[in-house]
């Protein structure tokens, strides 16, 4: 261990996050470096101030009630949707609706059983995936929330908004430039829209989960889960003047919508399914 | 899971890391309001995604939300208001000074306050998950969504700029 590597690794070193043979080294060399041992009592005094002095901001005393007030809150006014919504669409259940008042009857793990094992119907989400891509075109409507050609910033920003996670890619290789994402809704589902741009098209990506959750059923993480896996080939149709070409994968589903060529948008759903 | 008991179950796992999370959006946020907004938000967003907990600890996991419920609070406050500043916490020396309170402001509790506030935010916000949160590297990392190395480099930068302040600090005094 030399002076330099020594000094790249002081911090982790004072952290304790580092395994016990550099420890050993580095050590070693502290004891026969009079510069390198002066700055670990610099930084070691410098902790000590921060310990010593840095405020730490304690929660008010009226924060948690507050928060106490709005969980609850928000219990009723779901425990109000759901109500709401097994009582009043009787008429023209999609399926998605079909699955969503299965598991308020708590029913879901059998009826998603049973959905899971027919052929996908794909054509009914076709329409609400245009209806949500013409939407979010409308110049009142925000089409981006978080801009970026980043996948680490577009990717990241879902997280905590919507309880999975979409995949976001870097394209721009092939001609798909990744320009952002929001938050949306497909058939009255929460979706993630992640944005890209081919030329001077743009292309909603919608993922939104394939089925609602059993209250019952533990806790599922679909980044780590594929037991749940739903496959659906991708195809490609064409809506009320857009492509759309739509497909299901670990627990999601897919409808990339744009107004490309067919074969343009197939070809990208090939590269965002690709593992 | 019943709402109760998802409610209680909240409390126990996510709740309790309460001071945390308004500590880390009070730092990120500077603000006690915004911390306030932020906290609130992200306990509403976090209840809600409370089944699909993941990540090295419930603590980093809560914490991830609390810190993209801040960005997402400084982001609204910006578009508002662009042209003020936000450095409230360095603008505590007003005109009409006491004698204490200069005595304090070269001390080094108010160096560590200002120059903890003063940091660039990247800085800023892994020294306080690991000087006062006493986070790992890995729970840090995922928290702010970078890799362990960045984690380690971005917290050697930020005690280099803290080090060089206490120095400045620490000579001021003696001059
Ligand atoms: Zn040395």
């Amino acid at each position: 261990m030399n002076c330099t590597r020594l000094q790249q690794v002081l911090d982790a070193h004072i952290d304790g996050e580092l395994d016990r043979a550099t420890t050993g080294e580095i050590t070693a060399h502290l004891t026969e470096c009079a510069s390198c041992a002066a700055l670990r009592e610099q930084r070691s005094a410098l902790r000590q101030a921060l310990r010593a002095h840095a405020p730490y901001f304690k929660a008010p005393a009226a924060l948690a009630p507050t928060i106490q007030r709005s969980l609850d809150r928000a219990m009723a006014e779901s425990a109000a949707k759901l109500q709401s919504s097994a009582t009043g669409r009787n008429a023209g259940l999609s399926w998605l609706h079909a699955t969503a008042l299965a598991s308020v009857a708590a029913l879901a793990g059998l009826i998603a059983g049973y959905w899971l094992a027919q052929p996908l119907p794909d054509y009914p989400l076709r329409d609400p995936a245009v209806a949500s891509h013409v939407a979010a075109l409308a110049p009142t409507r925000q089409l981006i929330q978080v801009a970026s050609s980043d996948r680490h910033t577009v990717k990241p920003w879902f997280q905590g908004k919507i309880d999975f996670a979409p995949p976001v890619k870097d394209l721009a290789g092939d001609g798909y430039v990744l320009i952002g994402g929001r938050l949306d809704q497909v058939a009255d589902k929460p979706a993630a829209a992640v944005v890209y741009q081919v030329r001077k098209h743009v292309i909603n990506l919608f993922v939104w989960r394939a089925t609602d959750k059993a209250p019952n059923s533990p806790a599922a993480d679909p980044t780590a889960n594929s037991n749940t896996d739903v496959t659906a080939a991708i195809a490609t149709a064409s809506v009320r003047g857009f492509s759309v070409t739509t497909w299901a994968a670990g627990g999601l589903r897919f409808a990339a919508v744009s107004d490309v060529d067919g074969r343009d948008l197939t070809r990208f759903a090939q590269l965002v399914s690709a593992p | 899971m019943s709402d109760a008991s998802k409610l209680s179950r909240f409390e126990a796992v996510v709740l309790v890391h309460l001071d945390a999370a308004y500590n880390l959006a009070r730092w990120l946020t500077r603000d006690a309001a915004g911390a306030d907004d932020a906290v609130q938000d992200a306990c509403l967003r976090a209840f809600r995604f409370f089944d699909n907990l993941h990540g090295p600890s419930p603590k980093a996991w809560f914490m991830t939300i609390v810190r993209n419920a801040s960005l997402d609070w400084l982001k609204v406050q910006r578009a508002s208001r662009a042209e003020e500043s936000y450095d409230e916490d360095l603008h505590t020396a007003g005109a009409a000074e006491s004698v204490e309170a200069a005595a304090a402001r070269d001390s080094d509790a108010h160096w560590v306050r200002v120059g903890i506030a003063a940091l660039p935010r990247e800085y800023r916000e892994v020294l306080v998950l690991r000087e006062l949160e006493e986070l790992s590297y890995k729970e840090i990392s995922a928290i702010v969504d970078v890799p362990i190395g960045t984690v380690m480099s971005r917290l050697s930068r930020g005690r280099d700029l803290l080090q060089q302040r206490l120095l400045q600090s620490r000579e001021r005094k003696r001059s």
